[in-house]
């Protein structure tokens, strides 16, 4: 089932098209990564789907909902959003009124909310920063901030505008486990917008745009062994087709494996060095 | 011209209820010449600790001395402005400040700020947009129209126009694409090797510490943990865990391998050496 689908979009910011008749949809309850260039239009579509861009021409639909303005808060029930720089987003004078406010605005009964405004702080890490103000905490902490307040309000739909980008890579590592683990047990459809190339691996499936156009679409083993497009559109690579590419140029012939446990096997098989 | 903190501390909003110790006597040299890369988790002191290089934020205890000058608790430098100019400090996500009408202006504030006349403060501003790769085609543009690895150019470029001995960045490559990424690394590389600038990046991007710099600083929850070569902090993938930080991948390959049997000395940083030493013993 689909849970978020695109037709025939295309936005312009002054004369210029920067989402061009892009089409793709997302599947209820996966993790998908949509990976590009910057200035290739990924933060564009995040906004368009959120209803915070007009879109110019097209169509929208998030849970089988049209984007309408009659729509429009009814969808934003549904689907939530994590931004880079959360400064923007910040609203509470104290981390706890910052988690409180979304819930709030979500009709959360008040007894209801001090459990989950725990619940959350504690599972990103910020427990012993209720009381801080969230526009004194480090970059980092104020993505965990943002990204509880979000958790916290389990909506169908999450998207993460590269929502981990400044946080050190123990603390991504831990983030992003907090969001698989929201995802399986919620089933809850999570979206991420992400440079990281290692995330698309893990990932259900992945979107490439390129130019304000979905230039590649289908489940990792299909899109990320692409390596002359992805170079072509100023991706990375994962790190096992480097590897793989370090090893043929030395004259090793291995079958390329995205996972690095299935290098490794592969390697052991070849019984180099041992 | 070293780097040196002594017995450095720092408490935000003392003798409030938001009073927060920051950095805790911390002592740390930093040598001329190199890349150092500062990393810890988020929240362990780095930008705080980068904040101090040119008196930004004035330690509650101890001194720092940075190129000829004192910062201390009690007294700032006495001459704050020549310390500033030396010391060029690039926030994170220091596009947003960017204000000007066109590239050329913005970038030229900083020197004429700092009392060139306007036609030298242009030409800094040339020089400086060479620097970041960006030609005189850019000079009329608005900075507002760029991308978002163009408009931080711009801004990197604005802090070399007053040509800093020591370049002081704050999680530079945040937000940039891979390739956006690499260029910026690659910029700093160039300006340390060619124009002989001391570098400190703080920065979360493990890669980026194994392909570009030279030392490794670790803090951890306002205190200096390690302060160590880059060979030795990649060699020892016990550092790492210790101070808690995810492996670059070629680590984690390595120790992958390793655990499998492969005999592959901790040595081996780069993929090329990886494969040479699984070779190794190949007839």
């Amino acid at each position: 089932m689909k849970v978020i689908e695109l037709k025939n979009v295309s936005f312009k910011y002054d004369e210029e098209y920067v989402v061009k008749n892009v089409s793709f949809s997302i599947e209820k309850g996966s993790y998908t990564t949509i990976i590009g260039h910057n200035g290739s239009g990924k933060s564009t579509i995040a906004k368009l789907i959120m209803g915070l861009l007009e879109k110019e021409k097209g169509q929208i639909f998030v849970d089988g909902l049209e984007l309408n303005l009659e729509n429009l808060y009814k969808i934003r029930e549904k689907i939530g959003i994590v931004f880079q720089n959360p400064d923007n987003q910040f609203i509470g004078s104290t981390v706890r009124d910052d988690i409180a406010f979304g819930l709030e605005n979500h009709c959360i009964p008040h007894e209801q909310m001090d459990p989950l405004i725990l619940k959350f702080a504690e599972k990103v890490g910020m427990l012993n920063y209720l009381d801080s103000e969230p526009t004194k905490l480090s970059g980092g902490q104020k993505q965990r901030v943002a990204i509880a307040g979000v958790l916290a309000m389990y909506f169908n739909v999450i998207i993460f505008d590269e929502a981990t980008s400044m946080l050190d890579p123990q603390g991504k590592k831990e983030i992003n486990e907090l969001i698989e683990e929201i995802h399986r047990e919620k089933n809850i459809t999570i979206v991420s917008i992400t440079h990281d190339i290692e995330e698309a691996v893990k990932s259900d499936y992945v979107i490439v745009m390129d130019k304000g156009k979905v230039a590649m679409e289908g489940k990792p083993e299909e899109i990320l062994l692409r390596e002359k497009e992805l170079i072509q559109m100023q991706l990375d690579i994962p790190f096992t087709l480097k590897f793989k590419n370090e090893l043929k140029k030395q004259g090793v012939n291995v079958e390329t494996n995205l996972k690095m446990e299935g290098m490794v096997d592969a390697l052991c098989q070849l019984n180099l060095n041992k | 011209m070293p780097i040196e903190f002594k017995q450095v501390s720092h408490e935000y909003s003392p003798n409030t209820p938001f009073a927060y110790k920051a950095l805790n006597e911390i002592d740390l040299e930093l040598a001329e010449g190199k890349i150092t890369a500062i990393v810890g988790a988020t929240g362990s002191g780095k930008t705080t600790i980068v904040q101090h290089l040119n008196a930004l934020l004035l330690p509650t205890q101890g001194e720092i001395v940075v190129v000829d000058k004192t910062i201390k608790s009690t007294e700032k430098p006495k001459n704050l402005k020549a310390l500033r100019k030396q010391v060029g400090l690039v926030f994170q996500f220091p596009e947003y400040q960017l204000f000007e009408e066109t590239i050329l202006k913005d970038v030229a504030f900083g020197p004429k700020n700092f009392g060139v006349s306007e036609e030298d403060a242009q030409e800094k501003a040339k020089e400086a947009l060479k620097m970041v790769g960006l030609d005189e085609t850019f000079y009329e543009r608005s900075p507002l129209d760029l991308s978002g690895g163009q408009k931080r150019r711009v801004a990197i470029a604005g802090i070399l126009a007053m040509d800093p001995q020591v370049l002081v960045l704050d999680e530079p490559t945040a937000g940039l694409d891979p390739q956006g990424a690499k260029q910026m690394m690659g910029l700093f590389e160039m300006l340390n090797k060619k124009h002989g600038k001391t570098i400190l990046v703080v920065t979360h991007d493990m890669e980026h510490v194994l392909d570009y710099c030279d030392e490794v600083v670790v803090v951890e929850r306002g205190k200096i943990a390690m302060h160590v070569s880059k060979e030795e902090f990649f060699e020892d993938a016990s550092l790492m865990v210790k101070a808690n930080i995810n492996p670059p991948a070629i680590i984690r390959m390595r120790t992958m391998l390793q655990e499998k049997g492969f005999a592959i000395p901790n040595t081996v940083l780069s993929l090329e050496a990886l494969v040479k030493a699984l070779k190794k013993g190949v007839a």
